[in-house]
């Protein structure tokens, strides 16, 4: 037999694979970090037809229509973006499956990159649905395969939940064949897929056995697997934490769960029988602890390992000692020396960066923000959020704060942000809600920044994307869209023109009302934006920093030969010329290096 | 017997191309190998991390707590941050040229010159700015692969491996100028070995 080829690949990748090997049709997903490069992966298959869709929840919706027509189908997303998606997932697992369906859900231990650290295999329980949750790149393509063909045989929508570290990570994977699947074409039976009552008081039921049946199917499931050693003890794991474990090898047995929902109560009460202690190591909430004490199984967990953020070697090693597993603990250092930190900024030449400059000089204290690269505006120097919740939650919150203040003949004025891909993933419902009971005299002013791109994970396009570039195929402007709803004081500027920009923020601050800006200007890393650079004129430089508060990352004050005090300076190989530090100059000590170069052409000629 | 390689950066400087190189190149010579890298939020100019663990069977991705063997530091600080992972007496791959920080563009913080120096007391440290040799070989986008051929020296993976590696992930015309920065990272490695 001729050897299958091997590639390092991350668990994302690993996940596009499996569903392409499976035979997988269509896969809808919204970007949010961990999972974002499933779908963008899946481009390289033309056998399947992949989207980030406006939303979560669009895109269950999209990978639903698959599976009721018959095809393999799957809807990937970061574990919040579950909540998105929770109406229709919590009604479609009442329903049969036709094509097998599976859900990714990329859970964030630790909170790497998200706003919650939500675990979603409770989730799934919840939602009447099995869980995979593999602890590698071959087992996230493996677990992937065995989803689909679960679902379609137990009828259920399964949930592979992944964790940033297994989405990121990479590993040694085997590659298989595509496998086409069967199609079955649309199922018309209206009392099995028309979800109001009473086919939805049966479904009930319908749920229960499809458990049931899945949790005696767990019994000898082969990717359960048990390690047993001489010891009497057993330790319980699964996912990364697994690999983990490994590493601090510990004297006990080791019973790895592949499918973590359900779990056979059978078979994990004939295997802990034989130990006299049960631990169970995972991360986040106590789920697979709770399983087992709901069966009446003896077990320990959370007393020995934290309920929140990954449980790496060292984690794993002092819970095994804390429960007296091992005896000797090493002693480690730290995992990074405490030296300068070093948060994330806005990009050389990020458009976002003259908005919260100008904020940050202008007369409103209260700012409301949102999801995206612009939530960095909290961070110092910037300082320039004091509310951040969740996807296109600003507005809807604004409008609670406003209308609670008018109560109380407050009129300070309120400003809240959103950007383009929040504004079309979950801002627009919330933006024609302010039509409501609208009040002359509530003074808020929205800022949506259109970057043209959702840019924090990566650049991927949007609805309003391919009014600017020909890739894209959506063309929805936002002023034209707020317009036509009914908003009469939508203003569109550009971000880079500095002073025109500062004199709009503040009109429509001082306006006694409701006003929207929309701020336009492309992201400077997904359009690549790269102009002559600028550069300080240290003679003229009145060393007040006007230009270093922008945070723009190739400017620092520096000390120049013959001069006393400290002058700005650019790197010249980082700027990208957006011009944001010469525009906030007040002397004009910062010039473009292309001027330089026409004045020296003017002298030629 | 695992070899345990940390890299620290600043986010764009192309830290998870280079882990997937490394990742590739072992694969391509027969070893088990397992990579972390951090994306997300930290990508907009934070510090990012990536690290590799090669082996003949490697479970966990992560370096267990002072079991590193090697750090590739993209960045002075980083390299700082980072040398808690390292074992005693262990290389260092330094490239000198420097991203300042917020707290340092703002002069709240001094950059801890001091402190990068003193790496040279612990550990075995070959200090690089790879960006303005770069520059010299071509382009700045190399810096990195000078920084990998360096690192080739230790690492027991053939040359011709780590050169297929290489020229896999980077656009076609820059192949023979990334083999030239390539070549010029082993020089300068070999001179440490």
């Amino acid at each position: 037999m001729k050897e299958k080829e091997k590639r390092v690949l991350t668990g994302n990748e690993a996940i596009s694979r499996g569903f392409y090997e499976a035979g997988g049709i269509i896969a809808a997903s919204y970007p949010g970090s961990p999972t974002v490069e499933v779908v963008e992966k899946l481009k390289e298959y033309e056998e399947v037809y992949s989207e980030f869709s406006t939303n979560e929840k669009v895109a269950l919706e999209v990978a639903i229509g698959g599976s009721f027509y018959g095809v393999r189908s799957m809807a990937v997303m970061k574990h919040v973006g579950v909540n998105i998606a929770a109406d229709p997932l919590m009604t479609f697992t009442q329903t049969p499956i036709n094509g097998g369906f599976l859900l990714i859900s990329g859970d964030d231990p630790g909170l790497a990159s998200s706003q919650n650290e939500q675990d979603n295999r409770l989730f799934a329980k919840f939602a009447n649905i099995a869980v995979l949750d593999p602890s590698n790149s071959q087992e996230a393509k493996d677990y992937t395969k065995l989803a689909l063909d679960i679902s379609e045989k137990f009828q259920i929508p399964m949930m592979l939940r992944i964790t940033s570290r297994i989405c990121h990570s990479r590993s040694i994977v085997s590659l298989d064949e595509r496998i086409e699947a069967e199609v079955k074409g649309i199922n018309r039976d209206k009392d099995k897929f028309c979800m109001i009552p009473p086919g939805s008081r049966r479904a009930q039921f319908f749920m229960k056995e499809r458990i049931e049946k899945l949790e005696e199917y767990a019994y000898d499931l082969e990717i359960n697997t048990l390690e047993e050693i001489e010891s009497d003890t057993l330790i319980i794991t699964s996912g990364m934490v697994y690999q983990n474990l490994k590493e601090v090898n510990p004297n006990a047995s080791i019973w790895k769960l592949g499918l973590i929902y359900p779990i056979s109560n059978k078979r994990a009460k004939e295997i802990t029988a034989k130990y006299n202690r049960v631990i169970i190591i995972e991360e986040m909430m106590p789920f697979i602890e709770n399983e087992l004490k709901l069966m009446g199984i003896k077990c320990e967990g959370k007393e020995h390992f934290s309920f929140t953020g990954e449980l790496d070697i060292k984690d794993i090693e002092a819970g095994l000692h804390n429960a007296g597993i091992i005896k000797d603990k090493r002693s480690y250092s730290e995992r990074f020396v405490e030296t300068v930190p070093r948060p994330p900024l806005f990009c050389t030449g990020c458009p976002h960066r003259p908005v919260f400059d100008i904020l940050k000089k202008s007369k409103a204290k209260t700012i409301i923000g949102d999801i995206g690269c612009y939530s960095m505006a909290f961070l110092f120097p910037f300082e320039q959020s004091n509310i951040i919740i969740s996807m296109g939650a600003s507005i809807g919150i604004t409008k609670g704060i406003k209308k609670a203040m008018s109560k109380k003949e407050d009129n300070e004025p309120l400003v809240a942000v959103i950007g383009d891909g929040t504004f079309f993933h979950s801002g627009l419902p919330t933006f024609v809600n302010l039509l409501h009971k609208k009040q002359e005299g509530e003074n808020m002013t929205f800022i949506v920044l259109d970057n043209r791109t959702t840019a924090m994970t990566g650049g991927q396009p949007n609805a309003s994307s391919g009014l600017y570039n020909d890739r894209d195929d959506m063309k929805v402007g936002i002023k034209t869209l707020l317009e036509s709803m009914g908003f009469d004081r939508v203003n569109e500027i550009n971000q880079y023109d500095y002073k025109a920009a500062a004199k709009l923020f503040k009109e429509e601050i001082a306006y006694d009302g409701l006003s929207i800006i929309v701020a336009n200007g492309p992201c400077a890393l997904k359009y690549n934006i790269e102009e002559p650079y600028y550069y300080v004129d240290p003679t003229i430089c009145i060393s007040c920093r006007a230009c270093i508060k922008t945070n723009c990352p190739p400017l620092r004050m520096i000390k120049y030969e013959g001069i006393e005090k400290l002058k700005s300076s650019i790197d010249e190989d980082m700027c990208v010329g957006c011009s944001v530090c010469a525009q906030v100059c007040p002397v004009n000590a910062i010039k473009s290096s292309k001027e330089i170069n026409r004045e020296d052409e003017k002298i030629d000629n | 017997m695992t070899t345990n390689i940390m890299l620290g950066g600043v986010g764009g400087q192309g830290l998870i191309l280079m882990t997937k190189i490394i990742c590739q190149a072992a694969l391509a010579d027969d070893f088990d190998v397992k990579s972390n890298d951090v994306v997300g939020l930290s990508q907009r100019g934070g510090m990012v991390w990536g690290n590799v663990r090669i082996g003949n069977r490697v479970y966990s991705p992560n370096i267990p707590p002072g079991e590193g063997d090697i750090l590739v530091a993209m960045e002075p600080i980083e390299g700082l941050r980072w040398s808690s992972v390292l074992k005693e007496k262990a290389t260092i791959i330094l490239n000198s040229k420097r991203f300042y920080p917020t707290m340092v563009q703002q002069e709240k913080h001094e950059y801890p010159i001091a402190e990068v120096e003193n790496l040279k007391e612990a550990f075995k440290v070959i200090e690089i700015n790879a960006f303005d040799e770069a520059l010299k070989i071509g382009k700045k986008q190399v810096s990195n692969v000078i920084l990998l051929g360096i690192l080739s020296v230790f690492i027991d993976i053939k040359v011709d491996t780590w050169k297929k590696a290489v020229a896999n992930n980077v656009p076609n015309k820059t192949i023979e100028m990334n083999l030239r920065a390539f070549d010029f990272g082993v020089s300068i490695g070999e001179g440490y070995k």
